[in-house]
């Protein structure tokens, strides 16, 4: 499928120190089509006013543009209504919001706030401070020896009843995919609200409300899904989003402002304060409108396509941890891999020499990796811009890599 | 092509076989180091006494760690560079080899040839600018062990 759409983006032609980019580091970030570049610039250099605001016609302009990327976000996700999405800073801020303004108002001494092992620090630390301050119960849901979330685990938390259940729905470090809509019918009736996280998830497969179960909000970020940074997404149930106070306070928020006390705005414009960044909401419009332009289906198929081939071939290399499941079935290919007696920095700055971009650390999952036993890894993250020849390169290179790190022999 | 081919065999030589390792009991002062991205760990025991003269310094160090080979190979060699210097001389080392993989001017090849002084291996690292911080970690954890030990 790619020769073509690689030619929308511009940056896979860049030629660095001698090599043909290999990106494959989506996990972190995704490269942005030219649609999306040219729709962000077009904006400020042809619509550019603040929106919500002005009377006059350029900002009335600026305010349709902005609120039909509501719209779009509404029916990318199959939400009901546009007063459920509210545009945030990223997943990190959508998350923080929740835990904020939500946590805030129903956690109580004693109550049980639950996460699981492969949460992002983004959808773990918020609720591990929040049950601190409101020294309610953190639990953790721990994970089976093949990555999954561990089925007696889930049962133990459950049967804790906890208020709140926050869970990825695809893990950044192992690339698995979380079997959310049952969780989430299952905790639903214990009477937990639930979070999803699918700032990954988003980028790699077809996100819609009503598929995920009763699950109460969901958070990701544009950045990963071929859109701008700057800008993510929360949406949330209406009738929860009503009851919830504010998160931020000042303008655009407010209904009316008087000297002692505060009216606030109707939904969503209560949970978006200040003047937001409304280019890359432009920009995430364009990302939704490329990425529906070549189909998820055909980018599923595309994916789950690596994944299977790559999956076969890291299997077979001597020496070679892979730190997620071998079962090409409920992932994504992100791809975490350790080399016995080599660090992850190491064979980074090697790839890096073979023309391969990929991420190494601890992916902002300490939790996780903690209970790994290894301080960071090596992750090529794969998208639907990427070829074979690519996955091949890639493994090529990590078949050589314990020769390349061979320690002279005494 | 393998490791030695491109970082040399000062830094795989120091990497494998690394010196002054190891825990010092009745030390002055141990100092942790510690770089949260990437998880390489440095603890450094220092032993401070008097010279003849009286002035202070670093009667014996050595170094466990756990982390990258750059950071590993850098510990090593500081290790060798500063056993019994005065505190003054250590500022001095600190200092140069900070500017060296900071500073701007100079271009370093890899491998690095024999000088004769091994920390010179290490100026190469400055061609993967992202593991100049592998480098430092060992002296930046020295600097503020000399400095914790002061304070006391
Ligand atoms: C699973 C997961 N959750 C949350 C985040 C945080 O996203 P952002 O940094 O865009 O807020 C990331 C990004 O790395 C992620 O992979």
């Amino acid at each position: 499928m790619n020769s073509l759409i690689r030619k929308d983006f511009p940056i896979l032609a860049r030629v660095i120190e001698g090599k043909a980019l290999c990106y494959l580091d989506n996990a972190a970030t995704s490269q942005k089509p030219k649609k999306v570049v040219d729709a962000i610039s077009r904006f400020y250099l042809e619509t550019n006013a603040n929106v919500h605001r002005g009377v006059y016609h350029l900002s009335q302009e600026a305010t349709d543009a902005f609120e039909s990327v509501r719209g779009k976000v509404r029916r990318f996700l199959g939400a009901r209504s546009e007063r459920e999405v509210i545009f945030t800073r990223g997943t990190t801020d959508s998350i923080n919001l929740v835990a904020s303004s939500f946590g805030g108002m129903s956690i109580q001494e004693g109550d049980v706030v639950a996460v699981t092992r492969m949460e992002h620090h983004a959808n773990f630390v918020p609720w591990q401070q929040l049950a601190k301050q409101k020294k309610a119960r953190f639990e953790i849901i721990e994970l089976t020896d093949d990555w999954r979330l561990d089925p007696k685990d889930v049962d133990r938390v459950l049967g804790m009843k906890p208020k709140i259940l926050a869970v990825t729905l695809l893990s950044n470090v192992t690339g698995v995919t979380n079997p959310v809509a049952s969780l989430a019918t299952r905790f639903k009736m214990a009477g937990t609200t639930i979070l999803v996280d699918a700032a990954q998830g988003i980028a790699h497969s077809e996100v819609k409300i009503d598929d995920l179960g009763p699950i109460d909000f969901l958070a990701f970020s544009a950045h990963k899904m071929c859109g701008p940074t700057g800008v993510g997404v929360l949406w949330g149930r209406e009738a929860l989003l009503e009851k919830m106070p504010p998160y931020q306070l000042g303008g655009n928020m407010i209904a009316h402002v008087g000297d002692l006390d505060s009216e606030w705005n109707e939904l969503p414009h209560k949970f978006e304060a200040g003047t937001p960044d409304i280019a890359s909401v432009i920009g995430l419009g364009a990302a939704i409108d490329y990425i529906e332009t070549h189909g998820r289906t055909r980018i599923e198929e595309y994916e789950q396509s690596i994944t299977d081939h790559v999956l076969e071939k890291l299997v077979q290399i001597p020496g070679l941890r892979l730190l997620g499941p071998t079962d090409p079935h409920h992932r994504a290919p992100i791809f975490s891999v350790a080399i016995d007696g080599v660090h992850a920095h190491d064979l980074a700055t090697y790839l890096d020499m073979e023309g391969i971009s990929v991420r190494a650390g601890h992916h902002c999952a300490h939790p996780l990796m903690f209970k790994l036993g290894l301080p960071a890894t090596c992750r090529a993250s794969f998208s639907f811009y990427n070829t074979f020849e690519e996955a091949d390169m890639l493994v090529k290179a990590l078949a050589q890599a314990p020769s390349f790190f061979a320690r002279r022999r005494n | 092509m393998n490791y030695r081919d491109v970082f040399g065999e000062i830094l795989a030589d120091h990497h494998e076989s690394p010196r002054n390792w190891g825990v010092l009991p009745d030390c002055t002062r141990v100092e942790q180091g510690y770089n949260p991205l990437c998880g390489d760990k440095v603890s450094i025991c220092l032993l401070l006494d008097r010279d003849s003269s009286g002035s202070e310094r670093l009667a014996r160090c050595t170094y466990e760690g756990e982390g990258c080979s750059i950071c590993m190979a850098s510990a090593s060699i500081m290790s060798e560079m500063i056993q019994g210097k005065s505190i003054q001389e250590l500022q001095g080392l600190i200092e140069a080899f900070r500017e060296k993989m900071q500073g701007s001017d100079e271009v370093f090849l890899l491998p690095a040839e024999d000088s004769g002084e091994d920390i010179t291996a290490l100026y190469g690292v400055k061609r993967f600018p992202v593991r100049i911080k592998c480098a430092l970690l060992p002296w930046t954890t020295l600097k503020k062990g000399l400095e914790a030990a002061h304070a006391k």
